[in-house]
């Protein structure tokens, strides 16, 4: 990330949007800086998606204001924004080129333009000895590329990328992992939303958690994790563990040890303290850990990631 | 402006690849051709033999009858004389076939004056040059006396000049006179069979756009306005390059079919009709065009949508099923009433020039209210489309179509 110094690419103040009854988006505010992958998260139903079609103007929001690359939305800035929806595709009769062509012409470039991009992008994510396939053809890793290529071949400014990763093996995961650094490194401002909130760990320097489309969490990655830190404890031990006092979760870990979700207000030496009398276990190490965003995650919306995750399968509609 | 072109472009390069596209525009004229062949076959079938001699047999006595008539270039593409030879009776008209004296006879019976049919006895088929050798010889027979320039103008009847009593204009003469009448139904037709086939092709085209799913994409790029326009410039470009491959292939069938019987050179194009045909075609095409649109929008699948479509395009057929009320009052009510309504105007004005002089006042106002009608559904689809665009899979409701018209 650049820094706060630099001007935002997008700037969301007090955003609201109600559909009938249902308030989908609650006086939401959050800014992205030039060169920032900066995560959007939020269970399934918080109001991402809403978020997102209001910052691409969509959608008109109720209320707030939203700067996109420094000022209001136009025909023009529409060309320099990457978007790879959640609800995503690209012609099924077209060939592969063809359809990436047409969507970089969109996008403004010229034809001779967006046919050069086109190949070299598809060369880069290995997909260019697949380029006059019909996407009918294609299996469900190489659409997730091409659609990521066809939301960042013009090279935007802005790029907002809802589950980039989904579909994708470990080796092509890696591979977009690249492109998404490289283009935060040429000055790219990047939103990623998604469910895996180890890419987001590892990636994101600043996330936004919003649910029932009110924000909960925003800032840095670290200060949150730090921030939920005193909240959770790793315990080595002999015997089984299935319930302590003061615990909402307890995480069975791949050493044998288990990690421990504390209660709002429990201070780590409670538990330290309970499980030493506990006369059916031997406790042989006890450690306050660096909390997982998973963790905070749970801690927030009150469930777990791989329950959105099967929620995002069944294709559920993200609002 | 720019990307509306680039969606009208390829949409038309991609549907035009299509199977179905190509079976359906090649297709029906390859059977429009194979039927003007079979016309042309038929038309020129055989001549058969140039028979030596015909007799007959005059039933009625009063026949004065030509010893020979001659068949020129005009009527068989050959010149022959043919000579016909008197028999007093059935038997001997027999006897002399038989004998091989002659190569049939013809028995003009009694009651002829009053209707009775003439016969022609032979084994073989009589062929064309029989077929023309026989009305000519009852022709010169029945007018025996008369001067040669009467039986010329008996061999074109229906040239005649059209001259419009309120007007004065003199159209054309014969087949243009025909011409002058076939192209405003002849525009119908076209304007018919376009709505038809082009607002169902129009509905699975924004459907087909709904299920890829990369309207999302295509709308973060695009105006919802430039997106519509163009799916329906580019579906119109497609209809238009399928009804001009039908137009062309009909001409050919036609001209195959007719070759020996039109003369295509001397036809008058009547132009006043094509040009309102023109005005009143394109935004009436277009009209209906958004509308299939605007209801695949609606539309939950390609079914529902084409099903919809359906339902409209019953009204581009108006002058079809009112085709009688509209002849027997060309000027009545409810054919002004039709020419004015947006939805009917095309077919039913070009129907209503075929029997009367439509107002030009009547063609002007069924051209307003048909560009305003216009302006206002590209307004009404492009407020839907951006409520709907983002229903994947799932119909709008009369509420949420209300809401996306008010909050606009």
């Amino acid at each position: 990330m650049s820094g706060n110094s630099q001007n935002p690419v997008l700037q969301v103040e007090n955003i609201s949007k109600t559909y009938a009854t249902v308030r989908a988006v609650d006086d939401v505010s959050f800014d992205l800086y030039p060169g920032e992958i900066f995560g959007l998260l939020g269970p399934n139903g918080a109001g991402k998606t809403t978020s997102i079609r209001m910052i691409l103007d969509i959608i008109k929001p109720d209320a707030g204001r939203i700067a996109v690359l420094g000022g209001p939305m136009t025909e023009e800035k529409k060309e320099r924004i990457g978007y790879l929806p959640e609800e995503r595709g690209l012609y099924e009769d077209m060939t592969l080129e063809a359809a990436l062509t047409f969507m970089g012409q969109l996008k403004g470039l010229s034809r001779p333009d967006a046919q050069q991009r086109v190949e070299a992008n598809l060369k880069e994510v290995e997909l260019w000895e697949a380029h006059e396939r019909k996407i009918e053809a294609l299996s469900r890793g190489m659409r997730q590329k091409a659609q990521f290529v066809a939301a960042t071949m013009h090279d935007p400014d802005l790029i907002i990328i809802d589950e980039p990763f989904s579909g994708l093996d470990p080796v092509n995961t890696r591979l977009i992992k690249e492109l998404i650094y490289r283009m935060a490194e040429r000055g790219a401002g990047i939103i990623m939303s998604t469910h895996q909130m180890h890419q987001v760990e590892e990636m994101c320097e600043r996330i936004l958690l919003i649910n029932h489309g009110e924000r909960v969490l925003y800032g840095p990655v670290d200060d949150i994790r730090r921030r939920f830190s005193s909240n959770v404890v790793e315990v080595g031990l002999r015997g089984d563990l299935t319930a302590v006092p003061g615990a909402q979760q307890i995480t069975p870990q791949e050493n044998g040890s288990y990690r421990l979700l504390l209660n709002d207000g429990v201070p780590p030496e409670e538990v330290l303290q309970t499980l030493v009398q506990n006369p059916d276990v031997v406790v042989q190490r006890f450690e306050q850990v660096e909390t997982s965003l998973d963790e905070v995650f749970i801690r927030v919306v009150g469930r777990s990631v791989e329950e959105e995750g099967e929620d995002v399968q069944r294709g559920s509609d993200g609002r | 402006m720019k990307k509306l072109w680039l969606i009208a472009t390829t949409t038309y390069r991609e549907r035009i690849r299509s199977g179905m596209f190509l079976i359906l525009t090649f297709g029906i004229p390859l059977l429009m051709i194979i039927a003007g062949a079979v016309g042309f076959f038929v038309a020129s079938r055989d001549e058969g033999e140039v028979p030596t001699a015909i007799g007959y047999v005059d039933q009625t006595g009063e026949f004065t009858a030509v010893e020979q008539v001659t068949l020129d270039e005009e009527v068989i593409d050959l010149n022959a004389t043919l000579p016909f030879t008197r028999y007093p009776t059935l038997e001997a008209a027999e006897a002399a076939y038989l004998d091989g004296e002659i190569d049939g006879y013809l028995l003009i019976p009694e009651g002829y004056a009053t209707g009775e049919a003439v016969a022609y006895f032979s084994d073989e088929d009589p062929g064309t040059v029989v077929e023309e050798g026989l009305q000519m010889f009852m022709r010169r027979s029945l007018l025996a006396g008369e001067p040669e320039w009467v039986f010329a103008r008996l061999d074109d009847l229906t040239t005649y000049t059209y001259v419009s009593q309120t007007t004065g204009e003199a159209i054309a003469e014969g087949p243009g006179l025909v011409i002058r009448l076939a192209t405003p139904a002849f525009l119908a037709m076209v304007f018919v069979l376009a709505v038809l086939f082009g607002t169902s092709q129009m509905g699975a085209a924004i459907i087909r756009e709904k299920d890829s799913r990369a309207m999302e994409m295509v709308v973060t790029s695009l105006r919802p306005l430039e997106l519509v326009a163009g799916k329906v410039l580019g579906m119109t470009l497609l209809s238009l390059t399928q009804f001009g491959i039908w137009t062309v292939a009909g001409i050919v069938a036609l001209t195959l079919a007719f070759a020996n019987q039109i003369d295509l050179q001397g036809l008058v194009i009547p132009w006043g009709a094509l040009l309102w045909g023109a005005l009143l075609i394109i935004p009436g095409y277009f009209l209906y065009a958004l509308l299939a649109a605007g209801l695949g929008i609606i539309a939950g699948d390609s079914q529902q949508a084409q099903q919809l479509a359906g339902i409209m395009s019953l009204l581009g057929l108006a002058p079809i099923y009112i085709l009688g009320p509209i002849l027997s009052e060309p000027d009545g009510p409810l054919a002004v009433g039709l020419t004015l309504f947006p939805l009917t105007s095309p077919s039913v004005t070009l129907v209503r020039t075929i029997f009367t002089d439509v107002p030009l006042w009547q063609l002007a106002a069924a051209l307003a209210l048909l560009l305003v009608t216009l302006a206002f559904v590209i307004w009404l689809v492009t407020r839907i489309f951006r409520a709907a665009m983002l229903n994947y899979g799932k119909a709008l409701r009369p509420r949420e179509i209300w809401q996306a018209l008010s909050q606009a």
